[in-house]
Order: structure tokens, then C-alpha cells, then sequence
């Protein structure tokens, strides 16, 4: 061989350590994480373990906001921790240990509570990718979710109470290009072929192909041709079950047989038939994708609109022009049957499609950025070429701010009321949890924290509950045995939950930073008794 | 320790949890977690065991192991850092195999629960019987991407982890890996045998040269080589090497002269003989025999025909990858031109053949073992498996890709095995209470299902198969086999050992006290080349066999059945538990015939009426309240999971993991349908989901198992 032996592409040690999660998130997705950096407030067991799943897998830096000593209760539910660590800071210590776990990743802390940080330095929060808190008093997450609302960078906030997990996210408005569909059909524009693409059809003749060439055709040239002739006989694609059968009889008439008169085993028409239910309807732009594209933020760019939006109205501008009213065209073309060259030759003329669609978009995205007085190398044409592939199925997730939940005249006391009506639902947790909340508001103490106080407390809970639901505009709860479960946890919290929430919420928060997958929308609550779990949108 | 957890724990439990021993089978990505999560509720008398050592793809979720531990036993390791932490527990670690018998039934009874934190089924069937002879709760679970689930097995209550019938390991036939070729993943298993021909154990099942027993190749060779028509694997008992001077002519001229024209040489032999020089092996692999395989026409009239490589002239354009072309990448998920393929296989060749060297200098007849994170193996299967699909027509695929395929590599992180290890040690409390009922079975989505549940729990604890071969009463199976073909050592090996995961089993025929196979050495063996017939065994014997090792006897009923005349795709036998599953359609063996695709994908049935096919975790938006797995299935749901039927086949590379027969990878597929076998096994009366080829997904420990390979030697120089 003539050239010089090159290096074979070089593993690096930190591709081998992230090799397993690599082939979820991609090493785009990775890279976001590198570049992130979280805000994790205070380091309970439930804390500790949310860091945990985010320092191993690199997230870029972490700080803990924790303006507490370690205690008895603290070693019992935190694994990092020793009993000669009492007393010491809690921040300091999680952050020593979390950094044992890997040396690619960045931690520091601040021993101070997140109200006197809101209150001394209002800046603080600014530049988080995410802010994740646990067991936070209800005072300090209406300011917290208040101004993280204001700075739109998403909160989540996770509470770990005996066998009960809660999760609430709040994210005012996260785009997702990647949302990872279950399904996802091929983009073959069979009945709206691009004039490279016709050509390519009729340039082929099916009735004076040799056996050879006409058993190694590639599926969708079959259906195009088949599809071509229903649409020239019945003027429109077949629409109901009864019209794909027709079709998917029309293209059995095609395969060959030989001289026996028996039909030649011909893959390739079989493909043809089982496509006709995922290939055969008509291309349009999905109405969400439409809906996303019509929205205000699209549509009225401004200096500050973030890059998927003005990819987004770029891409909108390419379909009202050179788009033809659709998408662009996203470039694959499934596995099928066929020789090489013919398969190849068709791949090519969708890949240089695909490319010319995106390289459009590109030029309609420079543009956009020069009108705005936005600097060119702003948006990456790979950033482009991403949203193009994955533009029929992206995603806006649009959330409410968690300090309405606790002002009566925001708060959504319709739907409680209306999920409380039915004895099996779990919305009676939030009920509980808040009420929780306010007791230790009022209080100073979690329900049944001491021991003697079980029994006053559960009176004490009640009240507090019924004040919230009173506000509310409800009835009273049905049952009071979650009452006294809640006074029974005293607080206090099992490690086997929070290893389960903690896994939870760190992948929420790996899913707002790597703009991958939908987040839960956008409250989450699990009891470890029953297994059960359930979701709420406030 | 736990100081808090007196007022939310039951006093019964607080004392069940000082006093009970378990033993966690693993400690990868689920079972560090376990570990963890065990020491942190207060269980003071804990065992673990595990075979496998740390290695650096460990290191973003098995957070008991840091950079320094690397080569390390996980288990010890596993246990040193869960006892700086936690001094006062008590954990006793073994390094080593679950599978081994010095983990009888008495070791098995010393605990009061098992936990299953594997990554493979060969060992999860084995603590699965260990389990229901010691009768103890076993909890097994499993992750695979974000996606995960967790089980109570308990004898008599919950179904055991082999009643619903798994999908066969998918193997490839020796001739379509050999001589026709047409999917990725068939140039992958070749280049993966190629390794262990060249620098790896030799294994006669692996040969790489063309095969002229294809009987599709001729019609005398056809009868000359009966045996080898029968089954490919497992007959060779030398390797064939067709040198590069005398092979194409040996073809060419006599077709059935197998000794006269053609030199058997070892293949490692040989390439010692050249001194592993990669133009030589180049020449030889990917022109001669290809030639020679060119000269074998019959196999060329419905097929594309192969194409030679010539050293010199490499190609060096990149086409034909059949990814999304425009996905842009990593280094390592770049498509590698042929001629990059060329000199990277020179550079794996030239670091292979120095490596074998220096460990064969220290100890003669060592050899390397095949690892996925061995750079230079894995650059050698990559170089190698894209040279042959470049010569086949085949679309090539990335090194990233191939390592996926050849390593079986199920994605991990860390999030998903927190939650699922949470899971396993809530459904321990509720052992420890004995309110086993409540141990629902428990599946992590990866995504909301319609009823908006990301942790979506079984309605009830699924009652055992009453025709479960493995935890029925008197557990029974057929096997229908052509007994005028099958070996005693086939029985024993691909039946008994391979299928039936036993260890050490002991066959008597029933009534006559014949004893055909005995696990005792030196016993049987003179029967190893016997037919069935030749035995004894005909339509109709029943077979007792049992494994004293796993406590576990099966009587096995044997039918008589042809051997299908399609080569390809039919299994060589079937094993069923109920001898009706047998009957409903056995036509249906003749489904997928060898074809020239190119990237042809498995096949999704077209057919409505199939039934269901899905990973175990369906990532569909399923319609089902429940993902019913490894459920018997209520016929109500028949019409719901219709709409289930997996369409997920094509879409996600990643977590294809298919795959051949080979001891050191698990054999799992998340998104691979189950063989056609499995669709035979299926019947409609008894609707049991075929889904699984896993039926348990695995965890982030999937490098080793902790039963996998017992005889691992060494590994490669890092």
C-alpha cells in the first residue's frame, strides 16, 4: 500500500468511560453534558444521589448550595458520609466525595442556605444549565422557582419523605430537537417526489428489466411505480384498508413466474406490499411540528431568540419557498432489498436532496442571523443539518412557575378537586406533601419528627390540610391513613427511595441539558408501598 | 446506622432486615447500586459474587469503582469500598462464577433472599433453578438503556424466569457466514471468528474459509457431505484451510475430491508460516478464497456475486453505508473508506501477532481472547468485517456500530440502574414482611405510556406456567429431532447444555436404564459420535435427565422429525414444553430464504395475526395499561397487542445487539425479533409473548458475566 500506515482512530480513555452512554445520547449529547454546569441545593441522601448520577456520567461542574452541618441523620441516609464527619459542612463534604467519583468532573460549594443567597447575592443563579433542590421549605421555592423563572433556567424540585417520591419540574419554555420518537416513518416522499427523484423513477422501465435486475430493485422504486398507476386510475392515494389491499394486490400482479407458471420468490416485491401501510400516505408537515412553527416566537424573531428558533423560522421560510409547502427532506432511506448499485444509486439521490434541503436552510438561517445583527458563526451549519434530520418531530415543552401552585388564585384547583373525586388517584399525595410543607412552615419541624409528638401532630397535619383544601375550594379527603403514614415517616428519609428518585430526577436533568427527549411534564409521585406512580401537569 | 428509619420501618422488619443474609449475584451497574443501597437500610450479613473484573466502560455508572481499580475482581473491590464507608457490615465477596459447583444447593439455602444483579441468561437460568430447588425469593432485574424492570421469582407463586420460553440464541448457518454472506452482521461473526483462527483459541465451529459442503453449492458434494448438509456447525473435527495455490482448482476440477486437491493446514499454522503479514493474509482472505468461492457457481445464479480485493489497489471512496449518511460524528462513528480498512487491518495485525508472540513467550500454546475494548481487536474485526461487506455487496458500518454488534453492547447509565437497584431493595422489605404478593413485577419506560406512567407495575404477581419445563411440578419437555441425525454429543452440548442451560447433565433412557450421557468423565464418551437411533433413543423414548449441580430433573419425550430441506433458517431441533405447541403450524419454518439483500433488515411480519413481538420494555407507546411480559396473556388482550407488534425493528442501531453463538457474549437482543423457532413455540391456546429476547434486560454489566466464561485466559496486553 502507498500511503503511510495511519494511526487507527485512537480511543480515548474518556470515550471508553462513557462508551455505554455514548450510544444513548450521542456524543453531541455528551458534549452538552461536559459543557453543563448544575446547582444542586442542599446534599441529602436524595441530593447526594440526584449528583451522583451526574457527576459519573461527566457533567461538567456542579455546586452545592447547602448551609448545614452534617448530623446522625445525615450519615444515615447519605452513603458518602462517616460518622467522623458530623458537624462538619454539608456542602463541603458532598463535594469532596462527589469528586472522588470522577476526575473529569468540576465541584464546588457555598455553605450558605438558598434564601440568603437569593437575598445577598441576587446574581447567583444566573449562569446554571439546570438547579436541582431537595428538601426545600416552601418559602424558599416560591423565590427560588420565582426567580428561576424570571432567569428561565429549569428548577427541579425533589422531596424523598418515608416511602413517598416527588418530583416537580419547572421549565418555562425547553425546545427538544431530538425527542427520539417511537416511530418513526421513512421520509420517502413517494407520492411528492422532488424532481431528482422522479426522474430517477421514470428513468426506469419494470416491464423491460431482466429477471435479475427486477428481483434486486429496491422496494420503494416498486411502490412508486404501483402507486403511480392507483393514482393515475383513481386520481388520489389509496386511503382506507380496502384501497391498500387493492394496491398491495396490484404489486403482487407484478412479480414475475416462471415458466411453470408459478410466482418467482421475489423479496423485494414482498417489501413493496408490507411498505404499502408505512410508505403510502400522503407527505405534510405533522401539526405540531406546524403548530410549533406558527408560534409567536417563530414567527416575530428577535435579537435574543435562541438558536431553534431562528433554525425553526428558517425552516419555515424554506417551506412557504423552495420547500414546496414541506419539510426538508430528511435523508435516509431504510434497509431493503436490492444490489448495491441500485441500492446505492437511490440512496444518493435522497442523500444530495437531503443535503441541498439543508444547505437551503443554512443560507435562510445566515440570513436570518445577519437581520438580526447576529454574528454568523452563531449557529453551526451542523446544528442545522441536526434540526433539519429531526424536524418532524421536535418538541416545545412549555411549563407553569411553581409559586403559582401556592398562591389560591393561580393554582389549579379544578384539577385537584377533580382528581381527588376519584378514591384511586395519587393527587391525595400532593394534598398530603403540601400540607407537610405548611406544617413545617408553621412549625419548624416535620410531622411526627419526635417521637412524642406523633399524635398532636397528626391533629396539627390535618388542619394544615384542610386549610389548603378550604382555599382550595374542596371537600375534605376521603381517608385519613395517609395522614398518619406521613406522621409516621416523622421526616425522615429511606435511602432505597432516594436512590430510585435520585436517579429519576438526574435523568430529568440530563434531559434539559442534552435538549434530548421529552421531560416529564411536570409532576412526578411514586409510593415505594405500592408500587404506584403517577403524573400531574399543574 | 439507619437511625432514622426505626419510626418508618415495622419493628418486625427493622429485626428481619439485622437478621437476614442475602446474596447479590453481580456487582456491575445494578448490583454496586444494591450493595449500596442494602448497607445504607441496615442489613448487616451480606455475600457477593462476581466473576468479572473492572474495566474502564465501567467507570460511568459502577460507582464503587474508580480509574485505580481497573483489572481489579469487582466483587472485592465492590465490597472494600462499601466497608470504608460502612465498617460495621458484614460482606463477604467471592470472585468468581455463580455457575460454579461450589455454589451448590446448601450454599444457596444459607440466605434468606438472592438478589440477580447478571447481565446474561446463561447465568440468570442457573440462579433462576438454584433458587426454586433451595426455594428461596429470588428478586431479578434488569436495565438496558433507560429502560429497566424487576421481579419477585419465588417457587409456587411468581412465574420462574424460564416460563415463558426465551428466543433461541440466534445462530448463523456455517455456510452464510462462510460462503454467502448478506447482512452486516454475518461479515461481523466472520471477522470475530477470523480473530480466534488467527490469534485467538481455536475452535473448529468457527472456521472462516469457504465451505465447500455447501449443499446448496452442488449436487454431488451434496451427498458426499451428508453430515455437514445436516448441520454445519459442530462436524468439523480439523480445520479446513484451503491453500491459495491448490483451492480454486480444487473446485474447479473435481468437484467431489475433497482430500485429493485441497491441503488442510490450521489456519493459525499457516499464518505463522508467513509470519502474520498482512499483505499475504489480505491476499489469501479477500482474493483467493473469494475466487475459489466465485468458482462455486451454483451459489452465484440468484446472488450477487462476490468481488475480489486486490491489495494494491484499495478503493478509497466511502458509499453505501446504509446509516443516515448526513449524521456527523465522532471519529469513531466515521465510515472508514476501504482503503482505510486495508491499513488498519495491516497496523491490527502487525500489534495482534506481537502481542500473541510476547504472551506465547511466557507460556507456549496461550493465546488472545477477543475483547470489544482491546483496541486493536476490535480495529481488526471493524478493518476485516468491512473488507468482506465491501466484497458482498453488503453495506458497511462504522467502528462504533460494529462494536455494538460484535461486543453485544447494551447501553448503561447510571440513572436507569438507581432506580431499578432502588426498586429491587423496596421489593426485598417486602420479602422480609412476606407479603410477597405485593411484589409486583415493576417495568421503567422510557417513556410515559398513555395512561401518562414512566414506572408502570404489573396488576399482580404473575402465577407460575403450569407447563414450565424448569418450575413445574414434574417439569417435562419434548424435543423433536431428526434421531437418525442428531449425535449423542449434539444431545449433550447444543440441546441439554446450550438450549436447556444445563451444566452437567446426565441422560438415562426411561424404562431401559440405559444411560447415554453421564456427567462423569470417561463414562459416555464412546457414544459422543452416536446417532440417537444408534442408541436407542427413537420417536416416542422418554429421556430422564437430570443435572444433580442444579438440582433439576427433566423428562424429555422425543419425537422423530425430518430434517427441513431448507437449509438456512430452520432450527435443527425444537424444545418445547407441551407437545401441542408442536402442532399448529409448522409450516412456518420456511420464512426467510437466503437472499442477495443488501442491508436487508429482519424481517417484521407483514401478518396481522402474528403474535406479538416486542422487546421486553416496549418502547412503543403501548395501549396495554401493563406491558404484559413474560406474562401468560389473558386472551382480552389479544386485540390490544395486536397493536403492538414491534416496528422498532430498523430504528435503533444502537441497541441491536444480536446474536451468534459465542460463550464469552451474552446473547440478548433488545430489538431483535425472536427466531422463527420461537414463533413455533408460540401456539395461540397458550398465549405466552415471545417477546423476549429478553425478557429480562440487562444490566450495565454486560462486559463479563459473572458466569460467562469459565475459561477465560488471558487478556490482551493493554
Amino acid at each position: 500500500m502507498a500511503s503511510p500506515a495511519p494511526k487507527s482512530p485512537e480511543q480515548s480513555e474518556k470515550n471508553r468511560k462513557y462508551d455505554r452512554q455514548l450510544r444513548l445520547w450521542g456524543d453531541h449529547g455528551q458534549a452538552s453534558l461536559e459543557g453543563a454546569h448544575v446547582c444542586l441545593i442542599n446534599a441529602t441522601g436524595l441530593g447526594t444521589e440526584i449528583l451522583k448520577s451526574l457527576v459519573l456520567p461527566g457533567i461538567g461542574a456542579f455546586t452545592i448550595v447547602d448551609g448545614k452541618k452534617i448530623t446522625d441523620e445525615d450519615i444515615g441516609a447519605n452513603f458518602f458520609l462517616d460518622s467522623e464527619s458530623i458537624s462538619k459542612s454539608r456542602a463541603q463534604v458532598a463535594t469532596q466525595m462527589l469528586l472522588e467519583l470522577n476526575p473529569d468532573v468540576r465541584g464546588d460549594y457555598v455553605d450558605e442556605g438558598p434564601e440568603q443567597i437569593l437575598s445577598n447575592s441576587p446574581d447567583f443563579f444566573n449562569n446554571f444549565a439546570v438547579v436541582v433542590a431537595t428538601a426545600l421549605p416552601e418559602k424558599a421555592i416560591i423565590l427560588l422557582s420565582k426567580k428561576l423563572w424570571e432567569l428561565d433556567i429549569p428548577l427541579i424540585i425533589c422531596r424523598s419523605l418515608g416511602f413517598v417520591a416527588h418530583i416537580r419540574v419547572q421549565v418555562r419554555e425547553h425546545t427538544v430537537i431530538e425527542t427520539h420518537p417511537d416511530n418513526e416513518n421513512p421520509d420517502l416522499r413517494l407520492d411528492k417526489p422532488f424532481e431528482s427523484l422522479k426522474k430517477h423513477m421514470d428513468s426506469i422501465n419494470l416491464e423491460e428489466m431482466d429477471l435479475k435486475d427486477h428481483s434486486h430493485l429496491p422496494y420503494s422504486i416498486i411502490l412508486y411505480k404501483y402507486l403511480d398507476k392507483w393514482v393515475t386510475e383513481h386520481g388520489d392515494l389509496p386511503k382506507n384498508y380496502k384501497e391498500k389491499q387493492e394496491l398491495r394486490e396490484s404489486i403482487r400482479s407484478g412479480i414475475r413466474i416462471d415458466e411453470h407458471g408459478i410466482p418467482i420468490d421475489e423479496e423485494n416485491f414482498e417489501e413493496a406490499m408490507r411498505a404499502v401501510n408505512t410508505c403510502v400516505s400522503r407527505t405534510t408537515v405533522p401539526s405540531g411540528v406546524m403548530e410549533v412553527l406558527n408560534d409567536d416566537r417563530c414567527i416575530n424573531l428577535t435579537a435574543k431568540s435562541s438558536s431553534f428558533w431562528i433554525i425553526a423560522k428558517a425552516i419555515r421560510d424554506f417551506m412557504e419557498n423552495e420547500g414546496l409547502g414541506l419539510l426538508p427532506l430528511k435523508g435516509a432511506v431504510p434497509d431493503m432489498t436490492a444490489d448495491t448499485e441500485k441500492y446505492i444509486a437511490l440512496q444518493q439521490i435522497y442523500h444530495k436532496q437531503a443535503v441541498a434541503d439543508a444547505e437551503a436552510v443554512w443560507r435562510r438561517t445566515l440570513q436570518l442571523l445577519r437581520q438580526l445583527g447576529r454574528s454568523s458563526d452563531s449557529i453551526s451549519e451542523k446544528d442545522v443539518k441536526l434540526f433539519c434530520r429531526y424536524a418532524g418531530d421536535i418538541h416545545v415543552e412549555r411549563g407553569s412557575c411553581i409559586a403559582d401552585e401556592y398562591d389560591s388564585k393561580t393554582t389549579n384547583a379544578n384539577e385537584i378537586a377533580q382528581s381527588l373525586e376519584n378514591p384511586e388517584s395519587m393527587m391525595v399525595y400532593y394534598v398530603v406533601l403540601r400540607g407537610v410543607e405548611k406544617f413545617q412552615a408553621e412549625y419548624n419541624s416535620y410531622p411526627g419528627e419526635f417521637d412524642d409528638h406523633v399524635e398532636p401532630d397528626i391533629v396539627k397535619l390535618k388542619s394544615c390540610i384542610s386549610k389548603l383544601l378550604g382555599e382550595w375550594g374542596c371537600g375534605p379527603l376521603a381517608k385519613d391513613d395517609y395522614v398518619h403514614e406521613f406522621c409516621r415517616y416523622g421526616g425522615s428519609e429511606l435511602h432505597s427511595v432516594s436512590a430510585f428518585l435520585g436517579g429519576l430526577a438526574a435523568q430529568e436533568t440530563i434531559k434539559f441539558i442534552t435538549n434530548q427527549y421529552k421531560p416529564i411534564h411536570n409532576t412526578f409521585i411514586y409510593d415505594a408501598v405500592t408500587s404506584n406512580s403517577a403524573t400531574f401537569a399543574f | 446506622m439507619a437511625a432514622s428509619i426505626s419510626g418508618v420501618f415495622s419493628e418486625s422488619l427493622q429485626n428481619a432486615i439485622l437478621q437476614c443474609k442475602v446474596l447479590i449475584v453481580g456487582a456491575g451497574g445494578i448490583g454496586c447500586e444494591i450493595l449500596k443501597n442494602l448497607v445504607m437500610t441496615g442489613f448487616n450479613d451480606i455475600e457477593i459474587i462476581d466473576l468479572d473484573t473492572i474495566d474502564v466502560s465501567n467507570l460511568n455508572r459502577q460507582f464503587l469503582f474508580h480509574k485505580q481499580h481497573v483489572g481489579k475482581s469487582k466483587a472485592a473491590v465492590a465490597k472494600e469500598t462499601a466497608l470504608t464507608f460502612n465498617p460495621d457490615v458484614k460482606i463477604v465477596h467471592y470472585h468468581d462464577s455463580i455457575t460454579s459447583s461450589d455454589y451448590g444447593l446448601s450454599f444457596f439455602k444459607k440466605f434468606t433472599l438472592v438478589m440477580n444483579a447478571l447481565d446474561n441468561r446463561a447465568a440468570r437460568n442457573h440462579v433462576n433453578r438454584m433458587c426454586l430447588a433451595a426455594d428461596v425469593p429470588l428478586i431479578e432485574s434488569g436495565t438496558a438503556g433507560y429502560e429497566g424492570q424487576v421481579e419477585l421469582i419465588k417457587k409456587g407463586l411468581s412465574q420462574c424466569y424460564e416460563c415463558t420460553p426465551k428466543a433461541a440464541q440466534k445462530t448463523f448457518p456455517g455456510c452464510t457466514i462462510r460462503n454467502t454472506p448478506s447482512e452486516p452482521i454475518h461479515c461481523i461473526v466472520w471477522a470475530k471468528h477470523l480473530f480466534n483462527q488467527l490469534f485467538g483459541e481455536d475452535d473448529p465451529d468457527q472456521d472462516v474459509s469457504p465451505d465447500t459442503a455447501d449443499p446448496e453449492a452442488a449436487g454431488k458434494q451434496r451427498v458426499l457431505f451428508q453430515k455437514w448438509d445436516f448441520n454445519v456447525f459442530g462436524v468439523f473435527n480439523e480445520i479446513l484451510f484451503f491453500l491459495p495455490d491448490t483451492a480454486a482448482e480444487g473446485a474447479l476440477q473435481n468437484e467431489s475430491n475433497d482430500k485429493g486437491n485441497v491441503d488442510r493446514v490450521s489456519t493459525r499454522g499457516w499464518a505463522e508460516n508467513c509470519d502474520y503479514d498482512a499483505e499475504k493474509l489480505f491476499t489469501k482472505l479477500f482474493h483467493d478464497d473469494i475466487k475459489y468461492l466465485l468458482s462455486m457457481d451454483n451459489l452465484w445464479k440468484k446472488r450477487r456475486p462476490p468481488t475480489p480485493l486486490d491489495w494494491s489497489y484499495l478503493p478509497d471512496g466511502v458509499a453505501g453505508c446504509s446509516k443516515d449518511t448526513m449524521e456527523s460524528g465522532l471519529k469513531d462513528q466515521q465510515q472508514w473508506s476501504i482503503a482505510k480498512c486495508g491499513s488498519v487491518f495491516k497496523e491490527a495485525v502487525a500489534n495482534l501477532s506481537k502481542a500473541l508472540k510476547t504472551c506465547q513467550e511466557t507460556s507456549p500454546g496461550d493465546h488472545l481472547v477477543w475483547d470489544k475494548d482491546d483496541q486493536n481487536a476490535m480495529d481488526f474485526v471493524a478493518a476485516c468485517a468491512n473488507i468482506r461487506a465491501h466484497i458482498f455487496g453488503i453495506p458497511q458500518k462504522t467502528r462504533f456500530d460494529i462494536k455494538s454488534m460484535a461486543g453485544n453492547i447494551i447501553p448503561a447509565i447510571a440513572t436507569t440502574n438507581a432506580i431499578i437497584a432502588g426498586v429491587v431493595v423496596l421489593h426485598a422489605f417486602r420479602i422480609l414482611e412476606h407479603n410477597l404478593k405485593a411484589c409486583r413485577s415493576v417495568y421503567l419506560r422510557l417513556k410515559m405510556n398513555h395512561r401518562n406512567q414512566l414506572l408502570v407495575p404489573e396488576k399482580f404477581v404473575n402465577p407460575p406456567n403450569p407447563k414450565c419445563y424448569v418450575c413445574a411440578p414434574t417439569p417435562q419437555a419434548v424435543l423433536a429431532a431428526d434421531t437418525t441425525k442428531m449425535t449423542i454429543k449434539e444431545l449433550d452440548e447444543t440441546v441439554l447444555k446450550a438450549r436447556l442451560n444445563m451444566i452437567a447433565p446426565d441422560v438415562m433412557i426411561d424404562g431401559k436404564g440405559i444411560v447415554v450421557i453421564s456427567s462423569e468423565e470417561g463414562e459416555t464418551e464412546g457414544n459422543n459420535e452416536k446417532t440417537l437411533e444408534q442408541v436407542g433413543i427413537r420417536d416416542g423414548t422418554v429421556l430422564k435427565v437430570d443435572d444433580f449441580h442444579q438440582n433439576y430433573s427433566l423428562t424429555v419425550t422425543v419425537l422423530q422429525r425430518e430434517q427441513p430441506s431448507v437449509k438456512d433458517e430452520s432450527p435443527d431441533f425444537l424444545i418445547v414444553a407441551d407437545d401441542e405447541d408442536l402442532k399448529p403450524k409448522e409450516d412456518i419454518t420456511i420464512s426467510e430464504k437466503p437472499s442477495t439483500s443488501n442491508g436487508k433488515v429482519e424481517k417484521v411480519e407483514d401478518d396481522d395475526d402474528i403474535d406479538i413481538v416486542e422487546t421486553e420494555i416496549s418502547p412503543s407507546t403501548s395501549e396495554a395499561d401493563v406491558p404484559k411480559k413474560r406474562k401468560t396473556e389473558s386472551p382480552t388482550n389479544n386485540t390490544i397487542n395486536k397493536k403492538r407488534k414491534v416496528e422498532t425493528n430498523n430504528q435503533h442501531d444502537d441497541d441491536v445487539c444480536i446474536i451468534e453463538d459465542d460463550r464469552e457474549v451474552e446473547k440478548v437482543a433488545l430489538s431483535v425479533l425472536p427466531a422463527i423457532e420461537e414463533k413455533i413455540l408460540t401456539p395461540r391456546k397458550y398465549k405466552s409473548l415471545p417477546d423476549d429476547d429478553c425478557s429480562i434486560v440487562y444490566d450495565g454489566n454486560e462486559d463479563q458475566s459473572t458466569a460467562s466464561s469459565p475459561k477465560r485466559s488471558k487478556q490482551l496486553a493493554k
